[in-house]
């Protein structure tokens, strides 16, 4: 099974804030076990939502809104793609991670949807299609 | 540069409702002309936050929440990872995407080695791009 793993932002990501030395050290230690245990597929940070936008779609429409947003809570700081074979064994690798912020953070474990879940909404056309474009951009 | 294009979460994503075989016809067609242009270097969606959870750290402590969880639209419902030459390219990609009815899209720009600056020292930065290498080789 695959699942996104989402750090949460804080005031800090929000701020811009470096991360310590130690806190990389450590990050890219557990990264490291991560790639060697497996599961690890991906994975970014993202820069201040500040360096951000939303576009909203209604009809032919498309409103573009400039970052920053404020319910920071909500928004995300970054993210890892696991391969994992069950939600327990994705919660007990999340609870080895270094706490990805300088104060109280939170991570978000949300499994991923395989064109197999969407059943006879898709054509075997369009599942081919979505196999060829996943090889194609070298994900799966 | 890399941005992340988040899908957030709506009452029907949220409650488990697939796509129909319109949409999902016309995001394939949207995903393959992404893939062309050498512009999608991923995407997935999400399965709903009621099988989801999520982590929360504080000092040593790891409290887990179960989902679903009630902010819909701060979820994610799917993300995809663009590779574009500027941000302005990204807003313009995301414009084309066939979403309606009010939909909000976040653009985000990645971090990547270079805006880490010197706090990047020559050995993470070597150990960063063994690391991505390995995970890029288990489909990542």
């Amino acid at each position: 099974m695959r699942f996104m793993v989402l750090v949460k932002a804080t005031k800090d990501s929000e701020a811009g804030a470096p991360p310590t030395r130690e806190l990389v050290d450590a990050m890219m230690a557990y990264n490291e076990e991560l790639v060697k245990a497996g599961i690890m597929k991906g994975g970014d940070g993202l820069q201040p939502s500040a360096k951000g936008a939303r576009v909203q779609f209604d009809g032919e429409k498309r409103s573009v809104v400039d970052g920053p947003f404020t319910e920071t809570k909500e928004l995300v700081a970054g993210y890892w793609l696991w391969e994992c074979k069950s939600l327990d064994e994705a919660i007990a690798w999340v609870k080895r991670c270094p706490n990805p912020m300088p104060g109280p953070s939170e991570i978000e474990i949300r499994p991923v949807v395989d064109i197999a879940d969407f059943g006879e909404m898709v054509s075997p056309e369009a599942a081919a299609t979505w196999d060829r474009l996943k090889s194609e951009v070298g994900n799966g | 540069m890399r941005v992340m294009v988040l899908v957030k979460a709506d009452k029907d994503s949220e409650a488990g409702v697939m796509p129909s075989e319109a949409l999902l016809t016309q995001m394939g067609a949207y995903n393959e002309e992404l893939v062309k242009a050498g512009v999608m270097l991923a995407g997935e969606g999400l399965h709903p936050s009621s099988k989801g959870l999520r982590m929360r750290f504080s000092g040593g402590q790891r409290v887990i929440t179960d989902g679903p969880f009630a902010e819909t639209k701060e979820l994610l419902a799917g993300f995809w990872i663009w590779q574009v030459r500027s941000f302005e390219e990204a807003v313009e990609w995301l414009k084309r995407a066939p979403f309606d009815g009010g939909t909000e899209i976040e653009l985000r720009p990645i971090f990547e080695m270079e805006d880490f600056g010197e706090a990047l020292t020559p050995e993470l930065r070597e150990q960063e791009e063994r690391v991505r290498a390995e995970a890029a080789k288990l489909g990542g």
